[in-house]
């Protein structure tokens, strides 16, 4: 039996109306009333669950936030229009026969105009129905770049690329320091970073006290692999673009055998806890690449990406400050680079807006004026470079210490690039 | 030089250690029931997540969390025989799959109850034992002695118990431990909690030095695995020196040379096994 809905009229609800519609004249009324079917759909293409969903799931808890703003504010304006923006999700789960599928649902099924990936593994899957269909998709990983992958860009982090400037900074700072040593998991993340870190090392004038180590990604106990790097006493520990669950232990295990050099990596997510598992002294002065978004410093007019303290606030508002990584923001800084170029193109289809946001080599990614680059490392110029915060722990906090250019680096030092890609087979012609 | 060796002969203690408690319990389960329990490595995870749950969360001293971690991974070994291998007992390849499937749904409460993220389990002691330029984290140090506590309790056991009597008879031959009026079904029940709890034993000690997540089964299933075979599938002694003798190699090999050759060398060392004496070193060639 259902029972009948009570709609009688109540003094409480009279005078809660009442109220609500008093007080609508402050709060004001929706800002953007979008007419049905003028929404624009983007795919969201990246793991959600699984060992690397840590490199996704934060990106779409971001992305919800950017949504959220946009429509908030009257969606995306394309051809004098505004459209509301929806995001579909598929998690991938970092494989490639699951993100075919993925991208093959959110291609035909929900026709979304543009697709973020994390890329990498997953990446594979996803090429030829991008090719075919000429979706532009975007991807965390440049090294997924080819000259075939003409609709695959990189508009935000060209790792590992950007971890020239930390080293760079580093011996202009701390020129004392002359010898390092640097350990990586063995996968398609920690490799091409080692030879951007030897290339930088090399370029900086520290020499390398031991030859690369790396590790199986299966490993748990970091202790042997810490024993190895200090053995030789080196200056400076690099943790390479080593994940998250492996930074911490090899930070623990370098506090408890006794290291007091200087520690550089690529990331150092949730870099709170490390602290609070060694110590302050400890982690003072470690330098890394990816800063949280409440430093002032990403309050320069320079930066293009919208109200980042505010952003990092309600990111902690919505899902906690321990939820906080380094791709928390990159996704939806690649959304206001997608945003800015169909509102140019004045159309949302993947073509024009692609061209639009190429156009004359040129862009501004998240942290300032960029340049379309890439063709000598990936055979194509789709890998959008400019300056990069380097970051550094000082008194418990991580703080921009400087922007600094990656196309300064490589304007100077490009050759040393190349070589250490070249040997460890890093090159898009090398890769398999 | 020696600051070095004894600093990779901690490591290696360390590592052999937790090994062998999940070694020897996935050889309990396999020995007296006959099960590839693929979740082996789950429970160790939730072992782990015992300790974030109880030591993390709830502030309870870390002895006690293990305590009751190892209380309740112990129960989740017998709700698996229960539920799955009991009814799957006649077909081994079926307990197999079913415990693939039971290793999917801990991952997956373990995403839904503690999240994706790896957790912070605050470190229990910040000390440890120096040795010229060695150490030796007494947490690290507590993880081998509890090892050597709970495996003499366990050979004690096993060895002057009706119980650990009736757990030695099944794994022998269950028909012939059947018609001598052992029960199956309580000896399962046994292996099962006593299997089960080691590993968790071995995440919940290990929790505090990991930062654990729902995915950490992954990388010592695989270990595990290669430590029965070298030990001898079904024996216990095997486990433990196979533990410490792979625990040793790896251990040395990765500070030598790289984690990555230590890998290959593990496999090689199971190879040589394999083709020297098929059995493992300490298994029983089975009569044609």
């Amino acid at each position: 039996m259902k029972s009948e809905p009570n709609f009688s009229l109540t003094r409480r609800s009279l005078l809660t109306g009442a109220a609500s519609a008093a007080l609508l004249p402050i709060v004001g009324m929706p800002k953007a009333a979008f007419a049905e079917g003028d929404v624009i759909k983007i795919g969201f293409l990246a793991p959600l669950t699984g060992p690397v969903a840590a490199w996704g799931k934060p990106g779409l808890d971001g992305c919800q936030i950017w949504a959220d703003w946009t429509n908030e504010a009257g969606g995306v304006e394309i051809g004098g229009k505004p459209y509301k923006i929806e995001l579909v999700s598929y998690d991938d789960e970092d494989d490639a026969g699951k993100a075919r599928t993925g991208a093959t649902q959110l291609i035909r099924e929900n026709e979304v105009k543009f697709i973020m990936m994390l890329g990498g593994n997953s990446w594979p899957g996803v090429e030829e129905i991008a090719a075919r269909q000429g979706m532009m998709v975007s991807t965390l990983l440049p090294s997924d770049l080819t000259p075939d992958t003409t609709t695959l860009i990189a508009p935000c982090e060209v790792h590992p690329i950007y971890n020239v400037t930390g080293v760079e900074w580093l011996a202009a700072n701390r020129p004392e320091l002359k010898t390092a040593v640097i350990c990586a998991q063995d996968d398609a993340l920690g490799k091409p970073s080692v030879a951007t870190y030897l290339a930088a090392f090399e370029a900086a004038g520290i020499k390398m006290a031991s030859e690369p180590l790396f590790f199986d990604p299966a490993t748990t106990d970091f202790a042997p692999v810490m024993t190895q790097l200090l053995a030789n006493n080196p200056d400076i520990l690099c943790l390479d673009t080593c994940y998250a669950d492996y930074v911490q232990p090899l930070c623990e295990q370098a506090f408890q055998q006794g290291y007091k050099g200087q520690i550089i990596s690529c990331t150092l997510d949730f870099y709170q806890r490390i602290v609070d598992r060694t110590s302050k002294e400890f982690m003072e002065g470690v330098i890394f690449q990816f800063p949280d978004f409440d430093d002032k410093a990403l309050n320069d007019p320079r930066i293009n990406f919208k109200k980042p303290n505010e952003y990092y606030a309600e990111y902690v508002k919505r899902y906690g400050a321990t939820q906080w990584s380094a791709v928390s923001w990159e996704y939806a800084s690649i959304l206001d680079l997608w945003a800015d170029a169909a509102n140019r193109a004045g159309s949302a289809e993947p073509e024009d807006t692609l061209k639009a946001m190429k156009e004359g080599g040129k862009g501004k990614h998240a942290f300032g004026d960029a340049r379309w680059w890439g063709k000598e490392l990936f055979g194509i110029d789709n890998a959008l470079v400019g300056d990069w915060p380097v970051v550094v722990i000082r008194d418990g906090k991580a703080t921009i210490a400087e922007f600094r250019s990656i196309p300064d680096w490589w304007d100077k030092n490009g050759e040393l690039l190349v070589k250490h890609m070249t040997a460890l087979g890093q090159m898009w012609n090398q890769r398999t | 030089m020696p600051d070095f060796l004894l600093q990779t002969v901690f490591n290696a203690s360390y590592a052999a250690s937790y090994m062998a408690l999940i070694a020897v319990g996935l050889v309990l389960i396999f020995g007296v029931m006959g099960v590839v329990n693929f979740a082996h490595g789950e429970l160790y995870m939730a072992g782990a997540y015992a300790i974030v749950f109880f030591y993390a969360w709830n502030g309870l001293p870390f002895f006690v969390a293990v305590a009751l971690g190892l209380v309740f991974v112990g129960c989740l070994g017998i709700l698996m025989e229960l539920t799955l291998f009991r009814p799957l007992r006649t077909n081994p390849l079926g307990g197999l799959i079913a415990s693939i499937g039971f290793l999917l749904i801990l991952q997956t409460v373990a995403v839904v109850g503690f999240g994706l993220r790896n957790q912070n389990v605050p470190r229990v002691s910040q000390g440890g034992i120096t040795v010229g330029g060695a150490v030796l984290t007494y947490e690290r140090l507590a993880v081998i002695v509890v090892t050597i506590v709970l495996l003499a309790a366990l050979w004690l056991f096993l060895r002057r118990s009706k119980f650990g009597w009736a757990l030695r008879a099944c794994a022998q031959d269950r028909e012939a431990a059947a018609l001598q009026g052992i029960s199956i079904n309580q000896t399962a029940r046994y292996a099962m909690f006593i299997g089960a709890a080691l590993a968790g034993v071995a995440g919940a000690m290990t929790a505090p030095l990991v930062a654990p997540s729902p995915y950490m089964g992954h990388s010592v299933i695989v270990t595990a695995f290669i430590i029965i075979i070298v030990g001898g599938v079904g024996s216990l002694e095997g486990a433990v020196v196979a533990a410490i003798l792979y625990a040793f190699v790896h251990t040395f090999v990765t500070t030598f040379y790289d984690g990555v050759i230590a890998n290959i060398v593990g496999l090689l060392l199971m190879l040589a096994v394999l083709v020297v004496k098929p059995q493992g070193l300490f298994g029983v060639r089975e009569r044609a």
